[in-house]
């Protein structure tokens, strides 16, 4: 699968390296710029996906950007970053030729959210509802997971669970991270549940060696597709 | 418009006063007049009387043929002058005549219905046999008025030889009648004017007021916050048209003032959001996982503790704003502007980067200021100074006087600034293009506070500046009086 490429436009340091750091985590590759005319002269050499652009820039304002790219007939999707909410300010936004519209203070996962939405629109991904790694099949739209054809009921946690592993066939997750990826950042029990639920999972799939769900000692749990 | 109980309106008020004064004048007017013609009718009567008596006497004088005093004191009995008392008695007038001792000789009433004459006063009739021609008296018979007069009775008008008097006495009973009918008109009158008055009053007061009512309404409008109502009277050119255009212009500064304040914080919120968006992402994204990797996590971490830091700046400034704004804590003193300066030099050497910073000895002077603001102010100065100047420039800072008040400039070498951003320069939150990329970001506040600081201390700021070519900031201070 080609790696998504997505310009990011934005002069604060710390919002760019949470940034940088966040999309890089979910496979997409970032590239940063922190002025308009930088990002204008990137976009001319470098094909990008989709453009993060956020409207005060030191030397023009985001709007303009957004004009000058649509100028140029191209028809990267855009999502504008701002701390502005006024209603004029979105139309204004929009008008000048923007996708999408996200308000500062955002929420990471709303980002994420809408830059699936963005890139699906656009058609640079056919998102498949259907996961296949080895001889286990998830369907996200059913919420359905089948293993050799047999179909398996899970509990929408388990479900989650499962989902986050799958999509990342390989990759260690602390159960930290598990518990606040599947269960919300603000699930205030211990970690100790994670492994509850990844036993009813490992029972409900009648996981035997060589082990789909793998326990990685002192650190968490990874997800290896057996062989067809 | 709605009062509070038990208050009266200002309508109610003028119109109550004005009735009062209708009123009275009204009163006095026809009591006057009343009075008048009162007078006139008597003094009317009496001449009449008077004259219609003159010859009757001299008619009876030429009858009793009396040429000289001796054959008139020889006529001066009951027989003689009766035919003269009946004669000058009439309808309504009767006369008795007195002789010298005021002892009734004859009297005129002969018929019943003719009135009772009142007994004589000797205190009147003593005046008439003196000599006195015009003595006329109130009298009462019966609880009537009767109007008195006396005419001395004598050989010629002029002769001092006087031998009795007539008492001529009238009722007054026709003059009240006409009086009466006169004054119950004039009351009628009196009321239908009172009445028109008062309702006309009521109305012109209540048009003159009405405006007044408008500007109450739109008060409460705007009090509620909406400032686009206007009072619409202001081409009056009595006092509401002048209160209204007073208040329009009230109401502009307020609002002037109230968008100010709005601005304000809309930029403060601003400010506080980049810094959270910050703090909120990088939380997200480390709780999603980053938080695994050390490198990223330290990395995250850093960012963080420099939003939060940023945040806490933004703080410590917008309340060092307020509190310079709400209460003026200025405590002025004299100061030797050279020892000052010399002072602060020492301090501005530290300050400094890898500029020089020089002092430029202006004339001896005493300023009246707070030195704690004063060196705040050239800190705030320097520090923007030092941090848009290129390394090995030169900083100076120098005084002159301008009469009344100290002119105080600090000049750099810097990048200086375009047009744009020296308009927008003391606005706060403002941060010109360069600022963007300075490394320690502010919060926009330092000039804004630092213009704030000059202005408790009566003073202005003003900034002289091109694009590459530098920054001159002055501002004034008042001087000591001799």
């Amino acid at each position: 699968m080609k790696q998504i490429q997505i310009l990011l436009v934005e002069d604060d340091p710390v919002i760019t390296e949470f940034l940088r750091t966040g999309l890089g985590y979910e496979g997409y590759a970032v590239s940063v710029v922190d002025t308009g005319n930088d990002a204008l002269n990137i976009i001319r050499d470098t094909t990008f996906h989709l453009i993060i652009l956020d409207i005060m820039l030191p030397d023009m304002d985001g709007f303009t950007v957004c004009r000058r790219i649509r100028n140029r007939e191209l028809k990267i999707p855009i999502l504008m970053l701002t701390v502005r909410k006024e209603v004029a300010d979105r139309i204004k936004g929009l008008d000048s030729g923007a996708d999408d519209y996200l308000t500062k203070p955002f929420s990471f996962n709303e980002l994420l959210a809408r830059i699936r939405a963005l890139l699906r629109r656009a058609g640079n991904i056919r998102e498949s509802t259907r996961i296949i790694q080895g001889t286990l099949v998830l369907d996200t739209n059913r919420r359905e997971v089948r293993r050799n054809g047999r179909q398996i009921e899970l509990t929408p946690t388990e479900f989650n669970l499962l989902k986050l592993l799958i999509r990342h066939p390989g990759r260690v997750f602390t159960r930290e991270t598990l518990l606040n990826r599947v269960l919300g950042y603000d699930y205030d029990g211990g970690t100790n549940v994670v492994d509850v639920h990844i036993n009813h999972l490992r029972q409900k799939l009648r996981d035997r060696p060589p082990i789909l769900i793998r326990t990685v000692y002192g650190v968490g749990y990874a997800f290896h597709p057996d062989e067809t | 418009m709605h009062l509070p109980a038990g208050k009266i309106s200002l309508t109610a008020k003028l119109v109550f006063l004005y009735a009062t004064l209708l009123i009275s004048s009204v009163l006095l007017v026809s009591y006057y007049s009343y009075w008048n013609i009162w007078q006139l009718f008597i003094t009317n009567k009496t001449s009449h009387i008077r004259a219609r008596a003159k010859p009757v006497i001299e008619h009876w004088l030429q009858d009793q043929k009396i040429t000289d005093p001796t054959s008139m004191a020889k006529k001066i009995s009951r027989r003689n002058l009766l035919p003269l008392a009946r004669d000058l008695t009439s309808k309504d007038t009767v006369a008795i005549i007195l002789n010298k001792q005021g002892d009734i000789i004859a009297s005129g009433k002969r018929l019943s219905e003719e009135p009772t004459p009142p007994p004589p006063n000797l205190k009147y009739v003593g005046k008439a046999l003196a000599g006195d021609n015009e003595v006329t008296y109130w009298s009462k018979v019966n609880d009537k008025a009767i109007l008195v007069f006396l005419i001395p009775l004598r050989l010629q008008p002029d002769s001092s030889t006087i031998f009795g008097a007539i008492q001529m006495s009238t009722s007054l009973a026709d003059i009240d009648q006409i009086l009466l009918r006169n004054g119950s008109m004039q009351i009628s009158a009196v009321a239908i004017v009172l009445c028109g008055g008062v309702l006309l009053g009521y109305l012109l007061i209540r048009y003159s007021l009405r405006d007044l009512h408008s500007l109450t309404d739109t008060c409460r409008e705007i009090a509620k916050g909406d400032f686009s109502r206007k009072p619409k009277i202001t081409r009056r050119g009595d006092e509401i048209g002048h209160l209204a255009r007073s208040f329009n212009l009230m109401i502009n500064q307020l609002e002037k003032m109230f968008d100010s304040q709005k601005r304000f914080s809309a930029n403060a919120a601003h400010e506080l959001l980049t810094p959270l968006t910050g703090l909120r992402g990088s939380i997200e994204v480390l709780l999603r996982g980053a938080q695994d990797n050390p490198e990223v996590l330290n990395r995250l971490n850093k960012g963080m503790y420099k939003e939060v830091n940023r945040l806490i700046r933004i703080c410590d400034q917008l309340l060092a704003v307020s509190k310079l704004e709400n209460s003026c804590h200025v405590e002025k003193q004299k100061i030797k502007i050279h020892s000052f300066m010399k002072d602060f030099i020492q301090q501005a050497q530290l300050l400094a980067r890898n500029q020089t910073v020089q002092l430029l000895q202006g004339p001896s002077l005493t300023l009246i200021a707070d030195p704690d603001l004063l060196e705040q102010i050239l800190l705030n100065l320097l520090s923007n100074a030092v941090r848009y100047s290129p390394a090995n420039s030169t900083i100076s800072i120098g005084w002159k006087s301008l009469g009344q008040t100290a002119e105080i400039w600090l000049a750099d070498q810097g990048y200086g600034m375009d047009e744009k951003t020296l308009t927008h320069l003391f606005e706060p939150f403002y941060r010109g293009s360069s600022a963007c990329k300075s490394e320690t970001k502010g919060a926009g506040l330092g000039l804004t506070l630092t213009r704030t600081m000059v202005e408790a201390q009566e003073g202005s700021i003003h900034v002289n500046s091109s694009s590459g070519r530098g920054t001159t900031v002055s501002f004034t201070i008042p001087l000591a009086s001799r």
